[in-house]
């Protein structure tokens, strides 16, 4: 399988409670261990605190693009980026779904809708390589007991 | 696990994972419509049950234990588990092969605690609430059964899973356990059940989990009165291994995987390694159980090097096969298509 690996961090194995844990990569990655460094030569309790908040939020970005903020603030209120990075959608499809969660309460500003819808289909229609999703550490060796 | 998502948390098994008969509760997959529960105390937690009953009411964690409990091996599979694969796409999780797994879950049967509720004669279906959290003005995860299937004795509240006390991310520290229909019938960390005169109706129950009467064209508008709520599940096999894109050695080659069927059984898995031109009988697993999936295996001979295909395709006892290709519907619900994965043999 060509999905990435995550690290070897996952406490998913058998804990009553919690959550995964999944260790960051690429570009957030490199933001997450400056946001450390950072913290560190100021205070060690404020690098605790960047390492602590960083872990708990491991997201995906959401591509460049002029809705990129907009669009994360907006829709990571609620959910993280890879539910809309795994979609492969038309912009009739996409319209439906901005007006879904515009309803379900997605704080968009009616003159963002048409250029959110935009930047959705643009950046997710269904003509771009499948998506490839990631995996937690734990289950990642393809063996089972 | 392969994460679909994060936060909310989904998480899906690996196809390869799937040559046990019961999943273990570490790579059984996860499924969130939103937020986990942030807080759950078990010594706090209560069960209400309450609507057309003639005694409402309230159990704590520790007088539910006390009723007798009943142990059901059942397939649990994701409505929507194979959704990645429709086209033209839909939107939601974009589910592979593995959002299913096979338990022993275990509690007291949902008819032993509704009998002493006491139904009422104008009780028709059963609505499970639980302590999902929910995002902005998204509508709360409630769903609801018919009654005749909530009496049934093998729907469970479940508290256990594969003899330990459930996961938090399996519905600690109880769920419904609805076996042979899809998750979403199963709700998770329950805290109330109502019986009532009429289906539920909420976004849970229409227009999602809903499937066209009649077959419809991707772009055609389905009027909620050509629908029906989706409830069993289909037949479907999948292959653990070899992997797709795995390459193997000319000779022997054990092929082996699952094949589930809701509340049907098995009848059996064929195997092709000729693009579907003729196709072979797998040996099917001596596990078995009403709801649960069987494992089976089939020794293939690879007499020669080369790129190939190999199918899998199960039949259940009420004559229902796989399709060569699945039937497309809005939501990518129920996806069963016939199996494959592609293999080099060097």
């Amino acid at each position: 399988m060509s999905s990435r690996m995550l690290g070897e961090a996952d406490s998913y194995q058998g804990m009553p409670s919690g959550m995964p844990q999944v260790v960051p990569c690429d570009a957030a990655f490199r933001r997450w261990i400056f946001a450390i460094i950072l913290g560190a030569l100021v205070a060690l309790p404020l690098a605790a605190l960047a390492q602590k908040s960083a872990s708990a939020n491991v997201t995906a970005d959401l591509p460049p693009g002029a809705m990129q903020a907009k669009a994360t603030s907006t829709c990571t209120e609620c959910h993280e980026a890879r539910i809309i990075l795994q979609q492969r959608l038309s912009k009739a499809a996409w319209t439906k779904e901005v007006d879904k969660m515009t309803k379900w309460g997605a704080l968009v500003d009616p003159a963002d809708r048409d250029p959110l819808i935009d930047y959705l289909s643009t950046n997710f229609d269904p003509d771009k390589p499948p998506y490839e999703p990631q995996r937690t550490a734990g289950g990642s060796s393809g063996k089972s007991k | 696990m392969i994460l679909r998502s994060y936060r909310f948390i989904d998480l899906e098994s690996p196809a390869q994972y799937f040559n046990t008969w019961l999943t273990p509760a570490n790579h059984f997959f996860v499924r969130n419509h939103m937020h986990e529960p942030s807080e759950l105390d078990a010594k706090d937690w209560r069960l209400s049950i309450g609507g057309e009953v003639e005694k409402p009411l309230t159990l704590s964690l520790s007088e539910l234990s006390k009723i007798e409990t009943h142990s059901v091996v059942n397939t649990l599979e994701c409505a929507g588990n194979g959704r990645g694969f429709q086209r033209p796409q839909v939107p939601g999780i974009q589910w592979g092969k593995g959002a299913v797994g096979t338990a022993r879950f275990s509690g007291p049967r949902l008819h032993d605690v509704l009998q002493r509720a006491g139904v009422k004669p104008t009780g028709k279906y059963v609505m499970f609430r639980g302590l999902d959290e929910v995002p902005g003005k998204v509508p709360p995860f409630i769903r609801s059964i018919p009654i005749e299937k909530a009496l049934d004795g093998d729907t469970l509240i479940a508290t256990h899973m594969n003899g330990s006390p459930l996961t938090k991310h399996h519905g600690f520290p109880a769920r419904a356990l609805v076996p042979g229909w899809i998750g979403a019938a199963s709700c998770k960390w329950i805290t109330e059940i109502k019986v009532l005169e009429t289906e539920f109706a909420g976004n849970f129950m229409s227009p999602a989990y809903r499937l066209p009467n009649q077959p419809v064209k991707p772009g055609e508008t389905v009027k909620p009165e050509d629908t029906h709520p989706v409830t069993g599940l289909s037949v479907k096999s999948v292959i653990a291994a070899p992997g797709d894109g795995s390459s193997v050695r000319v000779g022997r080659i054990s092929v082996h995987g699952v094949a589930w069927a809701g509340e049907a059984d098995i009848a059996k898995v064929e195997i092709s390694t000729d693009d579907g031109a003729t196709w072979s009988p797998a040996t099917l697993g001596h596990e078995n159980a009403r709801y649960a999936w069987r494992l089976w295996s089939y020794d293939w001979k690879a007499a020669k090097a080369g790129d190939y295909a190999i199918l899998s395709r199960a039949t259940d006892s009420q004559g229902r096969t796989q399709p060569a290709t699945a039937v497309w519907n809005p939501s990518g619900y129920l996806y069963n298509a016939v199996d494959q994965v592609k293999i080099h043999v060097v």
